[in-house]
């Protein structure tokens, strides 16, 4: 296995700057998910690591070595693509055994690997069979050990899940991410699916524009994000936006939102804010941290509201309810069974203490 | 940026081979017009004459004068009527086809069997049942004869491109009221209008370059354009440059359709390979 | 659901009564009179039994002119299937200006086949012809190849001509199905390290096999047929050296007259196609 290290990297499709300087440091045996937006440039950025595309200007090196110029067959990575593109004309054993052969290896070899493989993904039982009779899971399998039967030191994986039906997808995450724990290799990893990234990563590097907006450990990301593109991608349902104004309250700080309602601020973080008085901010507050106010819940930092529940979305697991709060369509995360009739007042509870207060103009988490 | 460099050099250099395949190919096309524009001394030069001095039309007056010229005239009319002909009837049979299978399996390998028939086969008894009819030397023989020979073709190119066309489209013009003649001329015909102008390109250019029919089937009225070329073939003085003249009489209309429809063109001889 | 069987009918039924009339009366006319005794001078309608198709198993020329066509199509075809695939693969690959490239090239399949002829018998003239006048230039000494007349030369001459004017085609054909290979595989065979030659006949050749299976069919029966190009040249001369069998049908219907022959001869042509026909699409449908 191998560390990739990327420097200063920008690449052009004609004048569109699909990539533009992308500075990235992967240690060995790190899973990464590049993720983002389509047209992000995650996809662009993978294929120039795999060496499908030119790249415009910066250097790319796998354990030190410097790969600009190596053409894909000498980089010593393997990669999955969304498509799966397996050889159609091909047995499974036949595509899986394909880069082994190419590479001269002798026979004996080609069938322990292989079957080794073919086990590993549970897809020893159709090593006779042609992709054309195979369902979409077991193609990705069989595109995952073409992957992992070269041994090679760096994995690629394009989108592979996103053309498989929701519950399979859920079932490959799993597998994937335990193939790694067992392989133990450096695998990078591109998806538009949040969900994918958190789950998955060791790191997430969340792309925009051709740039990487926030790079870290999911959890961190998560809790910690540095901008409001960060904290509005993570997370289903999205983290909700409030437009507010700092101001003073009592002896401390809260926000007022455009409908007057005033949210105070916890003393803690009020003090942080304290030279930042009658600044306009965004309020940003996630829908697990809205929830139905508790008589005898006196914590700090809770601030409560009432609400007009308009929307009501039961999941099973929990209920999402959406009302109207400064202006702006609001989600909140109620229990289970509390499902509340439309136009039903409830009393919300706010936990202030983990709302983000986001700069409008910069976007920036304050 | 050495595998940016690489690919730059491979890419002129295949352009270079571009550019000398295509000279290859065309030179003999070059060297047909070119003879056609050459006075006698030229043609007869030697050394041969690889640019001739002037553009002189002699060679092409002489053909009008002589009314050579209207075998193009035939070949346009004869070409164009029969195109007509089997595009329109081939096209709604192969909707028939199409839409409703009419005939199932049977009727369709029939018709493409037709198109496997090789002429020089058929065009004995094809001969004398127009001399029984006094088709010979007639518009209407030849016609008739393209149109036959060409719609097994049409039909199973146009049978292709319609079924690509979502039938949705057909059911909603229905369910508003057309009738079904309605359906088809408003919304099929429209929809694989490609389709239509591909394969009425390759029916035109086969009727047009046809000739052991026009041989055999005319006589001095009907004469196209293919037969004409053929009459100056054996000895004579001058026949190099009739030859030459009438050729290019009869391939510039060609070459102007393919033009215009070059896109159509290609496509049609891909799509005709991929749904064979 | 009559109206809709009406509908269909008059659909189907002009095209199918032009068909009949010029598809099916020739060969029940074939059918019946070559077992008859119709020649150029005896209109002997009476039952022959097999007996121009024995006379036909005899006859020499008929089997020189077969063997002609077979040379013609065996060379013709692999050289035509070879050079439009290496000229597809130049063109594949991103070129500057390359709709105008394929369009000047697809000039000499749009040509008639007569007057293809016409321009090489032009070419190849001996004495006022390009052809002769470069291979002079080469030679460095004057050369009049008389590549029309001269038996060793008249094939060459025309196999030139049938392959320039039908490469084009293949090279079309060629290029849409190259065009058409999934792109993501053969990245995947460069990522797993296969060279050129082994992502190419292992992976791009299997997937455009069924467009050329089609194209070897088309020209094949197109080349079997053969006969503008080579009358134009050589009308089937000298003497029969270059007769094909389309020739040598014509020769004996419209010169001989030995109508009861000919549509023999003719019947068998048509028999011995479709069987071919049949067994090559069986064989296509079967490796797909």
């Amino acid at each position: 296995m191998a560390d990739l290290k990327i420097s200063a990297l920008h690449k052009y499709y004609g004048t569109m700057h699909a990539v533009r300087g992308i500075d990235l440091e992967i240690p060995a045996g790190e899973f990464t998910v590049l993720v983002g937006q389509s047209g992000c440039g995650k996809s662009t950025l993978l294929r120039t690591i795999a060496g499908l595309e030119d790249i415009g200007s910066g250097t790319i090196a796998i354990a030190g070595e410097v790969v600009n110029d190596l053409p894909p067959r000498e980089r010593d990575i393997a990669m999955v693509f969304q498509n799966y593109a397996l050889y159609p004309y091909m047995t499974v054993y036949d595509n899986i055994a394909f880069g082994l052969r190419a590479r001269k290896t002798p026979r004996s070899e080609i069938e322990s690997k292989v079957q080794a493989a073919a086990k590993m993904l549970a897809i020893d039982h159709l090593l006779d069979r042609h992709p054309r009779q195979l369902s979409g899971g077991q193609l990705q399998r069989v595109a995952i050990g073409r992957a992992i039967v070269r041994n090679a030191r760096l994995y690629l994986f394009d989108e592979p899940l996103s053309n498989l039906d929701a519950q399979l997808r859920d079932e490959m995450r799993g597998e994937i991410k335990r193939l790694h724990q067992e392989l133990g290799k450096t695998m990078i990893y591109v998806t538009h699916d949040q969900i994918e990234a958190m789950t998955m990563a060791d790191r997430i590097v969340l792309m925009r524009e051709g740039r990487i907006e926030q790079q870290g450990a999911p959890l961190d990301l998560y809790e910690r994000p540095a901008t409001k593109y960060v904290a509005g991608f993570l997370g289903s349902p999205a983290m909700n936006f409030i437009p507010a104004q700092l101001v003073a309250d009592g002896g401390g700080l809260a926000l007022r939102l455009a409908d007057s309602t005033r949210l105070a601020l916890p003393a803690q973080r009020a003090a942080r804010y304290a030279t930042q008085r009658d600044r306009a901010v965004t309020l940003g507050v996630r829908p697990e941290h809205i929830g139905r106010a508790r008589a005898g819940d006196t914590r700090a930092g809770l601030a409560r509201c009432a609400a007009d529940i308009d929307l009501v979305q039961p999941t099973g697991s929990r209920t999402y309810g959406t009302f109207r709060l400064g202006g702006q369509e609001v989600i909140a995360e109620l229990q289970a069974h509390d499902v509340p009739k439309v136009h039903e007042q409830v009393e919300l509870a706010i936990d202030m203490n983990r709302a983000l207060l986001i700069d409008p103009q910069t976007e920036a988490v304050l | 940026m050495k595998v940016q460099h690489r690919r730059q050099v491979t890419q002129a250099a295949r352009f270079v081979g571009a550019v000398l395949l295509t000279v290859c190919f065309l030179f003999p096309i070059y060297w047909l017009f070119m003879m056609s524009f050459k006075t006698a001394d030229e043609i007869y030069a030697y050394p041969p004459v690889w640019w001739p001095s002037g553009l002189q039309l002699g060679n092409y007056v002489v053909l009008f004068k002589d009314g050579d010229a209207r075998a193009v005239w035939n070949s346009l009319v004869v070409s164009s009527l029969s195109t007509v002909a089997a595009m329109f009837l081939g096209t709604i049979c192969a909707y028939s086809l199409a839409r409703f299978k009419t005939g199932g399996d049977h009727l369709a390998n029939w018709i493409i069997s037709q198109r496997m028939v090789p002429p020089i086969a058929v065009v004995f008894p094809i001969f004398l049942l127009y001399v029984w009819f006094h088709w010979v030397d007639t518009y209407f023989g030849l016609i008739l004869l393209y149109t036959a020979f060409n719609l097994p073709y049409v039909i199973w190119m146009m049978r292709g491109y319609i079924l690509d066309i979502p039938i949705a489209l057909e059911q909603a013009a229905l369910v508003d009221g057309y009738t079904r003649w309605q359906v088809l001329w408003k919304v099929v015909f429209p929809m694989c209008r490609a389709g239509l102008f591909a394969t009425a390109v390759f029916t035109f250019v086969f009727a047009w370059n046809d000739f052991i029919f026009a041989l055999v089937l005319t006589r001095t009225e009907v004469t196209t354009y293919t037969v004409q070329v053929t009459h100056y073939f054996g000895g004579q003085s001058n026949f190099w440059a009739k030859i030459s003249a009438m050729s290019v009489l009869g391939t510039v209309p060609i070459f102007i359709v393919v033009g215009f429809m070059q896109r159509y063109l290609v496509r049609g001889i891909s799509l005709g390979a991929v749904k064979g | 659901m009559t109206r809709d069987r009406q509908f269909q009918t008059t659909l189907i039924a002009p095209s199918i009564f032009v068909l009949l009339l010029i598809g099916v009366f020739p060969l029940v006319y074939l059918l019946v009179v070559s077992f008859q005794g119709i020649t150029m001078t005896a209109n002997d309608t009476s039952f022959h039994g097999l007996r121009n198709f024995a006379q036909l198993m005899q006859d020499t020329r008929a089997w020189e002119s077969l063997l002609h066509t077979l040379v013609f199509t065996g060379v013709a075809l692999p050289l035509e299937l070879v050079l439009g695939l290496l000229m597809a693969q130049l063109f594949i690959d991103h070129l500057p200006g390359r709709p105008v490239f394929v369009a000047l090239l697809v000039l000499p399949v749009v040509v008639s086949p007569i007057v293809s002829g016409a321009t090489w018998s032009l070419m190849f003239d001996n004495r006022f012809g390009p052809i002769n006048q470069v291979i002079g230039w080469l030679a460095g000494r004057e050369v009049t190849l008389l590549w029309t007349i001269q038996p060793n030369l008249v094939y060459p001459a025309i196999l030139v001509a049938e392959v320039w004017q039908w490469t084009p085609f293949m090279f079309l054909l060629l290029l849409a199905a190259l065009s058409a290979v999934d792109k993501s595989q053969l990245e995947a065979a460069a990522i797993d390290g296969a060279g050129y030659w082994r992502t190419f006949f292992r992976i791009v050749l299997p997937a455009i096999w069924p467009v050329m299976a089609v194209a070897i069919l088309i020209r094949g029966l197109d080349l079997f047929r053969l006969f503008d190009i080579v009358w134009a040249l050589t009308k089937g001369g000298p003497g029969t050296t270059t007769e094909t069998l389309s020739i040598f049908t014509y020769v004996k219907g419209f010169q001989q007259f030995e109508t009861s022959y000919t549509a023999a001869v003719a019947l068998l042509i048509i028999f011995a196609l479709s069987v071919a026909v049949t067994l090559a699409l069986r064989r296509v449908q079967l490796s797909r």
